[in-house]
């Protein structure tokens, strides 16, 4: 696949460089080392040791749609097979191009399983949303209560959602507004939605992190207390 | 106050964070250092922020999570 991984690393707001409690990068255990020699082997071990990190990335690929079968009862067990293969395959091509990126911070095995993971998950999202009309109007839309409240609690979430939605229509962008209510309100995947866009997973991250960040701006600036809906500030 | 995932999944995490390609190039070292029990939120400051705000890399740590868990019984 196109890897939205591959474009250059992007922090969304400074955060403060630490070192890890265990250095970084460290040497490889003996067995990443291994894996790195024969993958790096120019003679006929190169081969048995790609057969065998593939089987590992398909090992990986199908763990991830055991995980997500529930949600894809219109797949059938031979195309679930199929994007497994297509996963492992991708995921292969990116570990072995990203080979010299590897700095033994992890377990060798760890590192590569993500790029499995990663390949077989956005199939998998892209399957589940393929023929889905996505929104895209920036004006189709509205945030309505998640949960059963008591009177109190749901007069005040009222008035939170008001707010919100009024910050939504007057402090974003029409960008902005499209990629967060496709993204928080619909529950469109942010790689379906690239995809529809032509845009990638990390710049429409950007723009849902900006969005988020004038609309709590937008928020406080009214007066509303927002730390009870915010992770940490 | 009321909390509301969907408010909070509008709003963000509020706290900085680092993007998706970050994320993905610290997941392998990050699960690993959670599943030894360390702080991996102070080794990678902004990842734990990135989990709440992004719902596709938040899936990506748990399914490598989960795999190294389950490897590991």
């Amino acid at each position: 696949m196109t890897v939205m991984h591959t474009a250059s690393v992007e922090v969304m707001e400074p955060v403060p460089v630490i070192e890890p409690p265990v250095a970084a990068p460290a040497p490889a255990d003996v067995e990443s080392a291994e894996w790195l020699r024969a993958l790096r082997a120019d003679d006929g071990s190169r081969d048995a040791a790609i057969a065998r990190l593939h089987a590992l990335l398909l090992r990986a690929a199908r763990f991830e749609i055991a995980r997500r079968r529930a949600s894809l009862p219109h797949l059938r067990g031979n195309e679930l097979d199929d994007i497994a293969t297509e996963a492992a395959d991708d995921a292969l091509m990116s570990v072995l191009r990203r080979l010299d990126d590897f700095r033994g911070a992890s377990r060798f095995t760890t590192w590569a399983y993500k790029f499995a993971l990663l390949e077989a998950a956005v199939k998998l999202r892209k399957r589940a949303w393929q023929g889905r009309e996505i929104p895209l109007e920036p004006d189709r839309w509205a945030i309505q209560p998640s949960r059963a409240l008591g009177p109190a609690a749901a007069s005040e979430q009222t008035e939170v959602m008001g707010a919100v939605s009024e910050a939504i229509a007057a402090a974003l962008t029409p960008h902005q507004r499209t990629v967060l209510v496709a993204v928080a309100l619909n529950g469109v995947p942010i790689d379906v939605l690239a995809e529809r866009l032509n845009s990638n997973r990390g710049a429409l991250y950007k723009t849902l992190h900006d969005a988020r960040r004038k609309l709590r701006e937008h928020l406080r600036e009214r007066g509303f207390a927002l730390d009870n809906y915010l992770e940490e500030e | 106050m009321t909390k509301d995932f969907e408010i909070e999944l509008l709003l963000g995490p509020g706290a900085p964070e680092v993007g998706c390609d970050m994320c993905f190039e610290q997941l392998d070292r990050y699960v690993e250092l959670e599943l030894a029990g360390a702080d991996a939120d102070a080794a990678f400051p902004g990842f734990r922020a990135h989990l709440v705000g992004c719902p596709a890399c938040r899936e990506e740590h748990d399914s490598l999570f989960a795999l190294i868990c389950s490897e590991r019984r």
